[in-house]
């Protein structure tokens, strides 16, 4: 399985805090990847370097094969990002603010349509895509902004609390979409969460994150057996307790 | 294609229904002010060349009815009114009389002993407005009533017509204003009385344009960080400076929609404020006179030099891009300290700050003549250029207009640089200033450290 997603030795300093220290860990294609961690751990600064927002202090990641700090337009060719509370232009309807974000990934009109048409049916918000997004519930926001995140079919979608603001329903159909997208399209994804169970239904593999540190990564299972737990959530308390320790 | 969707983008969140309306509603009050100024200046032509006389006599002689006779001959409408007493008030109430002349028992006495006579003037006041005083006053009688008393004087001493005229005016004045090298046959209160009127207009637009633009941008930048959609359109594939090209040039547009429509407000404005009065009036009317003098002064100007050219004008519009470009980039680092819509207005009073002082330095005095230190620092605001570059270019001060043009260009590329290096970094997203917090990083670092 290749590499869609190679993070080697990222570091993000601010002042006196180091956010992120030596961060690695790899992604391959059709993968989905999940950090967690406590707040101010680390995850977010992390996806932001990846996602080319923030510069890293040092180390690099390389995404489909262009680095981060070197190629960073062709980088965001080939990721899509959905940050945590992300908002939509509330003046524009469903309808146009997908027709404006396709029109940022391509420019030839046939494939603006396909990006729009394919995340009009995994939006399933139906006729409310003509009404103004200000209009819109925050788990409609959400929905037409995963659906955003996928249409233009990135090969890594990064999305920062993807279920975040959904109803039980409705976070289950948004896991169901992810575990489709990377089964049969190859997509890869990198998440981060705090809901444990969310993760462990969804992602792959995980990796710990705390104080900047990335503590451990491995396939769910394979951190159940190691860490001798239960669930995903007593294998987060057990590494995190752990780092505390040492 | 990209920076055309960005740009779309952009025009369509600030060019929307609310700013058509508020656009709408400008423009009309313009024109119903310029039309209600036009009505004012009516009634002031309408005064003076048709002068309507109100009169009480209560001396009632031959004299006081000779006087009004001549009145009579001179003037459309003489109405003649009864006082009760000191009771002024009383013939004006439930009336449109504005002003009436009372001539007083003893009058006609006084005048054949040749002393001076004395006449009550009685005027209402019924609003406290500019123009409210000149219109329907008592001073057109008066006047007509000394002259009929002089010539009464002048007979009974034995003196010709023009015996009276030397006496009345023993010396003429000629005025003449002088302008760098130039020298023209007028006043200086109707110079200064037109070029008030001239340039009411285009500090107007500045403080406008500057205060609109502002707005536009830091509110760009600033909604785009606190609805979160900052981050979403920085992580697509367009460079950031695209996206700030795309965010200042949709901004300048807005500015320019504004500043034409404000430059068709105002030209109606003053068109109905100075139409009536430019027209067929004659030049010694008083009336005139209180507007400012604004009549024949074309050709003196033009003899003064203080015309100005077409190249004059395209510098004004040079130097007013440029001003407009220094804002947009002023804006650009604002709007990235912004992070809630409180501080997003106060984001607005900085620029506020530097477009209210040169605007009124430069209405009360001439910035070029103020003491050094003074002048230094009205001078490094780089707005003051721009509110004095048209009597800069009136008055031939063509040192300064270069001197302050290059000023804003330097401050321009100086703003613009650090505006794009902080798009261009991490700072975009995670600077911000809270007022009144002590540690600005610790409340921040929540987001950022995560």
């Amino acid at each position: 399985m290749a590499n869609v997603l190679k993070v080697k030795e990222l570091s993000k300093q601010y002042s006196k805090v180091l956010a992120a220290d030596k961060v690695s860990f790899e992604i391959g294609e059709g993968e989905i990847f999940a950090l967690i961690g406590p707040n101010g751990a680390g995850k977010t600064t992390t996806i932001r370097m990846i996602s080319t927002l923030l510069t890293p202090t040092s180390g690099d990641a390389v995404v489909a094969g262009y680095s981060i700090k070197k190629n960073p337009e062709k980088v965001r060719e080939n990721i899509t990002y959905l940050p945590d509370e992300a908002g939509a232009y509330k003046q524009m309807t469903g309808i146009k603010y997908l027709r404006f974000m396709a029109g940022l990934f391509v420019s030839d009109l046939d494939r603006i349509n396909a990006c729009v048409d394919r995340a009009k049916n995994i939006c399933g918000l139906g006729d409310r895509l003509n009404d103004k997004i200000g209009s819109y519930s925050r788990g409609m926001i959400r929905k037409l902004l995963l659906a955003r995140a996928v249409m233009t079919k990135p090969k890594l979608a990064i999305l920062d609390e993807p279920t975040s603001g959904l109803d039980v329903l409705n976070a289950i159909e948004i896991r169901k979409m992810i575990r489709k997208l990377a089964e049969e399209e190859g997509m890869s994804f990198l998440l981060s969460s705090h809901n444990m169970l969310e993760i462990e239904f969804v992602s792959d593999r995980v990796g710990i994150i705390s104080k900047g540190h990335l503590m451990v990564t491995g396939r769910t299972d394979e951190l159940k057996e190691r860490y001798s737990a239960p669930n995903l959530e007593e294998v987060f308390e057990r590494v995190v307790k752990e780092n505390e320790v040492h | 294609m990209k920076f055309i969707n960005l740009l779309k983008k952009e025009l369509s969140e600030l060019i929307n229904a609310q700013m058509i309306f508020g656009l709408v509603i400008s423009l009309s009050l313009f024109f119903i002010m310029g039309n209600v100024m036009q009505s004012v200046t009516d009634e002031l032509k309408e005064d003076s060349t048709h002068p309507k006389v109100n009169i009480c006599d209560l001396d009632d002689t031959e004299l006081t009815k000779d006087l009004i006779s001549s009145l009579k001959e001179s003037c459309e409408k003489v109405n003649i009114i009864s006082v009760q007493g000191e009771n002024y008030a009383a013939p004006m109430n439930g009336s449109d009389i504005k002003g009436y002349v009372v001539i007083p028992k003893g009058f006609t006495e006084s005048v054949e002993k040749g002393e001076k006579s004395e006449l009550i003037s009685v005027n209402k006041v019924k609003s406290a407005s500019m123009f409210s005083s000149l219109t329907g006053g008592t001073d057109g009688t008066i006047a007509l009533i000394n002259s009929f008393v002089t010539s009464r004087l002048a007979e009974q001493k034995g003196l010709s017509h023009d015996d009276l005229s030397t006496l009345e005016s023993p010396v003429t004045i000629t005025e003449n204003t002088v302008v760098a090298d130039k020298s023209a046959k007028i006043s200086v209160s109707s110079v200064l009385g037109k070029i008030t009127m001239q340039n009411m207009l285009l500090p107007i637009i500045i403080l406008v344009l500057i205060m609109m633009t502002s707005q536009s941008l830091i509110a760009s930048i600033s909604n785009e960080k606190i609805d979160k959609t900052l981050e979403t359109l920085l992580s697509t594939p367009v460079s950031r400076g695209t996206v700030i090209t795309a965010k200042m040039l949709a901004a300048a547009i807005v500015a320019m929609i504004n500043a034409g429509v404000m430059m068709i407000g105002f030209s109606a404005y003053s068109k109905g404020m100075t139409s009536a009065i430019t027209s067929d009036l004659p030049g010694d009317v008083s009336v005139s006179d209180a507007i400012g003098g604004l009549t024949s002064t074309n050709d003196a100007f033009r003899q003064l030099g203080l015309s100005l050219g077409a190249f004059d004008y395209v510098l004004v519009g040079v130097q007013l891009f440029v001003t407009i470009m220094i804002c947009l980039a002023l804006s650009i680092i604002l709007g990235a300290l912004v992070n809630d819509s409180k501080s997003a207005q106060t984001m607005l009073l900085p620029i506020m700050m530097m477009v209210m002082i040169p605007w009124f330095v430069s209405m009360f005095t001439d910035v070029n003549a103020l003491p050094t230190v003074p002048k230094l620092i009205v001078n490094a605001i780089p707005f003051t250029h721009t509110f004095t570059a048209i009597p800069n270019l009136m008055f031939g001060n063509m040192k300064e207009f270069w001197t302050g043009f290059v000023y804003q260009l330097i401050i321009f590329a100086v703003v613009m640089f650090f505006a794009l290096k902080l798009f261009k970094s991490d700072k975009i997203l995670t600077m911000s200033l809270n007022f009144g917090q002590k540690s600005r990083f610790r409340k921040s670092s929540k987001t950022t450290e995560d």
